[in-house]
């Protein structure tokens, strides 16, 4: 059947179009029951004959059906294993995916995971005159209802409409149709305490002893008006890290912060919206408090937030600190996620403190306090209604003990935005089945190099390897090299693991032994590793004279040419052993190669040349020790570095480089995209259109970047660094980084870089959720500050060596 | 022509009306969905086609505060194969022309209820007068068509607001919110053609072509005379015209015209959606 769907379009030239779409109808899909007999019996039939039923409203069998707002609220609840046979109508599906992406994706996942028994149906109703958009849809889902209920009263199976909406509610009960909200429904089931703890709050008619009432949000069009007429700006907002009181809204990605402060300023905004920002008059600018830094724990209870406000509020700021300061005046876009924390119980709603500092403290229900206390949880944030100094939210999983390795590994992945979820059944299914085994269509496009006597040379306890060497000698007394990387994805598979077989891709090189290449090539592969060394073990095999077999002796040669090629290359001007120089070399090839056939998508991990105000730092510290620093290309800088030397100190030298390294900005790479455009390359693979796409190379890079920053930030985040007011301590022995707080007086007349110095470390224990190093000084002794230096015993050991900089 | 000429002399033409009577007509609007408006008028063998398009624009400099009407004939080479290439454009041309001038009258059609914006915004009303078929008589049927078409025209609800000096515009999300034209006194044109020494309405093509002169006007259902053009090589004397226009045929059929014209499209929209839409596009 055949409809139209008409609707009125305003265009961004102001014009107004009328948009007709055809829309056409099916009558040949089936309910989806296995109990019907009336529809064709070939499709999928989800919806099981006989149900579990455990709710106490409804007794005979029945299958659920949601309205919008309950999938959109409470997808948690759907989505626990307790909650099966429901039917997803179409007209909810579309307002899903309108409202919110994230859930429309994990309604995606319910319904394509067959265990669920999700099924959906579609039931057309035209908008009649004077009825809401929203109005219709509830038509619609009530039609679906109706539909369900005659087609299966015949066989005794119900169907039960779950809503929220009061209104709704009345007209299904009306129209004779089971009808019940998600909390009468939740709270029927039997033994479902866990369940009604992720029911969402709905947030309504409580009231909060908070005593404070934040500003209203404005509404969307009045938003979007103010925003064209310049009244308000747009942007993203970024809590502090530090104070939760400030943040920071970014507007034109970047271009343009504008700092917010106090709560009623902040007004309900959640690190990472979009809100909109009115800017506040030039003689309420105000600055943020850590521009004279103290040490400010979570002391600040909730009892005296409004004292901090008024804090805020008298402090005189000096003009020249002052920044461009607005208020938050609405909300465009929540980007509410899950958030890791831990709970604090008190008597009925209880408070959980996320790990996450820019994070508020959320209020949930839960009837399981007392067990979670112990807990690292997962919770969501509902709402956060005018009247409540915190947003509500629920509860949504228990990740384990606090202080557990695991569990708070996972906390570190979770908060990082890293993604550890298991890979989606599409992507498993895309690898090779294990046991995994080469078939002969696999060598038809590969070369066989499983008679070379590969290794691979990492760190201990890597899982992934992913670079074997191999080095013999030619005939013609050249030097053949090859170097290969994995080609499927990470740990087994991917690990170029010993005494098995693997596919690789390779770069054969021909050298002479002067390390000069005389032939380059690639090709895929399959080798066969002999041996994975770490770097202790292929060393040990280069120094032992005895040995002699095969690898040992292509270890020699790579070892002596990657020593050339190093020399040949600082020549050439750049600061950065063997491994690495064999990458790179591989890398340079590679380069070389894409760049020849790919002009316009080649990647290449490069690293730009920082400004030179980078390297102020370096200099200065340089100079306090009377070097002088050479910046002005990587060369100098190279020179200059290799110059700087103290006998006396031999780390000197090294911490002089790890800040010089620090200088410079990292840039990312692509190893698997450059694998595939090498592949299109020698013409093994197909290449798929996307990968020649500029603008999607480009995206592909920015997601690249953005999760290599994150995850840099996530290594960071166990180290925690605070830069202000600080001296950074290297402790070698233990390869740490700290940071020791002083006072500016200290730092005056004890001038410090890279002195040697004594400190105690520990582990300071007053938050949970954020262990932090602490370090003090022991040794030169500074009065009122230094401490006194702890147990005889570890100075026995030899007091490790500690430097300070900066 | 002799034949023709004969029996017009008895008011009876040669397929059997009297001199004032019009061709078994069929009317249908809402035939086009993605038009604001449109109406299919069938007379005996002519068919015509039109689609009301409303836009947002600026007013005429000179009248500010009225929406305005932009007419647009195609001459279909379906219609007739002399309308190939370039063949079409002369008649195109004047029927455009005629319905402009019938349309360009106060009383008419109140235009400043088109006005969104003085001076800034008002809607205007592209209608497009398709000819797919020509039987005799495209004048009337057009203004027929085009009348029916306003008739079902259907504007979206547009509100202003003032927002520090600067005009926004809104539009209702809900697309039974419409404002429709009042064309109660829309003019429909009536052309009365001399042939020998009778004046006959509804000219089929055979009497067109015995026709020297005749005479188009545009009437409103009250009466008022709107527009008036000769065509045509012979000549009327003005006894001729007056009795035309005022005494006789024009006034009185045109009248007749518009009335039964709106009624047949209030009961079409009474039926509503409830009746099927038959024969075109469908």
């Amino acid at each position: 059947m055949l409809t139209t769907k008409t609707f009125i379009k305003k265009t961004k030239k102001g014009g107004i179009l009328k948009i007709v779409r055809e829309h056409y109808l099916r009558d040949d899909i089936t309910c989806g029951s296995e109990i019907c007999e009336k529809c064709d019996n070939k499709s999928a039939r989800p919806l099981q004959e006989n149900p579990v039923n455990k709710s106490d409203v409804c007794k005979s069998p029945h299958y659920l059906i949601p309205d919008t707002n309950v999938v959109l609220h409470q997808i948690d609840v759907l989505e626990d294993s307790a909650i099966q046979n429901v039917i997803i109508l179409q007209t909810v599906l579309d307002e899903v995916r309108h409202r919110s992406a994230p859930g429309y994706k994990r309604l995606k996942d319910a319904l394509y995971n067959p265990d669920k028994h999700f099924y959906t149906f579609y039931t057309y109703v035209e908008r009649q005159p004077g009825e809401t958009a929203n109005d219709r849809n509830d038509r619609a889902i009530r039609e679906g209802v109706k539909w369900y209920h005659n087609h299966l009263s015949s066989k005794k199976m119900s169907v039960v409409l779950v809503t929220n909406d009061a209104e709704n509610k009345r007209k299904a009960s009306e129209e004779g149709l089971n009808v019940f909200t998600i909390h009468e429904y939740v709270k029927s089931l039997r033994d479902s305490s866990s369940l009604v703890d992720r029911l969402a709050q709905s947030g309504q008619n409580v009231s909060y002893r908070d005593k404070v009432e934040f500003p209203e949000h404005l509404s969307l069009s009045v938003i979007q008006k103010g925003i064209k007429s310049g009244k308000y700006v747009q942007g993203s907002y970024m809590a502090s890290r530090e104070n939760y009181l400030e943040a920071y809204v970014s507007v034109h990605d970047g271009d343009k912060m504008i700092f917010i402060q106090g709560h009623m300023n902040l007004n309900r905004a959640i690190h990472s919206d979009i809100v909109a920002v009115e800017m506040l008059p030039e003689d309420e600018w105000s600055c943020p408090s850590s521009l004279v830094l103290e040490e400010k724990e979570e002391k600040v209870d909730e009892e005296n937030i409004e004292m901090e406000d008024e804090k805020v509020k008298k402090r005189k700021i000096p003009k020249e600190l002052q920044q461009p300061t607005g208020r938050i005046v609405g909300i465009i876009k929540r980007n509410w996620r899950q958030y890791c924390g831990i709970i604090r119980p008190s008597t009925t709603r209880h408070l959980v403190i996320p790990a996450e500092r820019r994070i508020p403290r959320i209020r949930i229900e839960t009837r399981q306090a007392a067990d979670l206390a112990s807990q690292r949880i997962v919770v969501a944030i509902d709402s956060w209604p005018r009247n409540s100094r915190y947003p509500n939210g629920h509860f949504v999983k228990k990740l384990g003990t606090i202080g557990d390795k695991e569990t708070e590994n996972e906390v570190l992945l979770l908060e990082h935005d890293v993604p550890h979820s298991n890979f989606s059944e599409a992507v498993l299914s895309c690898l090779p089945k294990l046991p995994w085994v080469i078939t002969e269509e696999d060598m038809k496009h590969r070369q066989d190099l499983r008679h070379i006597d590969v290794c691979s040379v990492d760190p201990p306890g890597c899982t992934d390897i992913d670079d074997a060497l191999h080095c013999r000698e030619l005939e013609n007394g050249n030097l053949e090299r090859i170097d290969m990387v994995p080609e499927l994805l990470s740990s087994n598979l991917c690990s170029l693991r010993c005494d098995v077989d693997r596919f690789a891709f390779s770069t054969l090189w021909e050298m002479t032994h002067d390390a000069e290449v005389v032939k380059v090539w690639f090709t895929k592969s399959v080798i066969f590793s002999r041996a994975s060394l770490t770097y202790a073990e292929a060393q040990m095999r280069i120094d032992d004279k005895s040995m002699n077999d095969n690898i040992t002796k292509s270890l020699r040669h790579l070892n002596k040419l990657a020593k050339i090629l190093k020399r040949n290359r600082i020549s050439n001007g750049e600061t950065n052993s063997m491994v690495e120089e064999f990458m790179l070399l591989a890398n340079v090839y590679t380069a070389k190669k894409t760049l020849e056939e790919f002009p316009d998508c080649a990647m290449l991990r490069r690293h730009p040349s920082p400004p030179p105000s980078n390297f102020d730092p370096l200099i200065k510290a340089a100079e306090s020790k009377g070097f002088k620093m050479d910046v002005s290309c990587g060369k100098a800088l190279a020179d200059s570095l290799e110059k700087a030397v103290i006998p006396a100190d031999p780390y000197f030298n090294t911490m002089l480089r790890i800040m010089a390294t620090r200088c410079m900005m990292q840039a990312v790479y692509s190893d698997i995209i450059v694998h595939r455009l090498l592949a299109v390359c020698i013409g093994a693979d197909a290449s798929y259109p996307s990968l020649t796409d500029k603008h999607k190379t480009q995206t592909l890079c920015n997601n690249l970047n953005y999760r290599h920053k994150m995850a840099q930030y996530a290594g960071r985040a166990s180290v925690n660094l605070h830069t202000h007011n600080a001296l950074q301590i290297l402790i070698p022995k233990y390869g740490l980084e700290g940071t020791l707080r002083v006072h500016r007086h200290v730092v005056k007349q004890y001038s410090p870089v890279f002195h040697r110095v004594i400190v105690q470390i520990s582990i300071d224990q007053s938050n949970v959720q954020h262990l932090k190093l602490s370090i003090k000084l022991v040794e030169p002794v500074i009065p009122g500050f230094s401490v006194a230096p702890a147990k005889k015993e570890e100075e026995e050991d030899g007091p490790p060596r500690k430097k300070v900089k900066t | 022509m002799y034949f023709v000429c004969f029996f017009l002399k008895d008011n009876c033409r040669e397929d059997g009306r009297g001199c004032e009577d019009y061709r078994h007509m069929e009317i249908e609007t809402n035939v086009v969905s993605n038009t604001s408006g449109s109406a299919r008028v069938r007379l005996a063998n002519t068919d015509i086609l039109v689609g009301v398009k409303a836009e947002l624009g600026a007013p005429a400099p000179e009248k500010p505060d009225k929406g305005r009407l932009e007419f647009f004939v195609d001459c279909s080479a379906n219609a007739t194969p002399e309308f190939e290439g370039r063949g079409g454009e002369e008649l195109a041309t004047e029927i455009s022309g005629m319905l402009n001038r019938a349309y360009d009258c106060p009383a008419c059609l109140d235009l400043q209820k088109l006005c969104v914006i003085p001076n800034q915004q008002c809607w205007v009303l592209y209608i497009d007068i398709l000819l797919l078929e020509c039987g005799g008589n495209l004048f009337d049927a057009a203004s027929i068509a085009v009348k029916a078409a306003l008739y079902n025209t259907k504007i979206p609800t547009v509100t202003v607001s003032r927002d520090e000096g600067i005009m926004e515009l809104e539009i209702s999300d809900d697309p039974y919110d419409v404002q429709k034209i009042e064309v109660k006194l829309a003019p429909c044109i009536v052309t009365l053609s001399k042939i020998g020494h009778s004046h006959v309405v509804d000219a089929s093509q055979k009497e067109e072509s015995c026709c020297l002169a005749r005479l188009m006007m545009g009437v409103t259902q009250n009466g008022t005379i709107t527009a008036l053009k000769k065509e045509g090589s012979g000549s009327l004397d003005p006894t001729s015209v007056e009795d035309m226009i005022e005494v006789g045929t024009g006034k009185r059929v045109g009248e007749a015209l518009n009335k039964s014209l709106t009624t047949a499209l209030e009961e079409e929209e009474r039926q509503g959606t409830k009746s099927k839409t038959l024969g075109f596009l469908r």
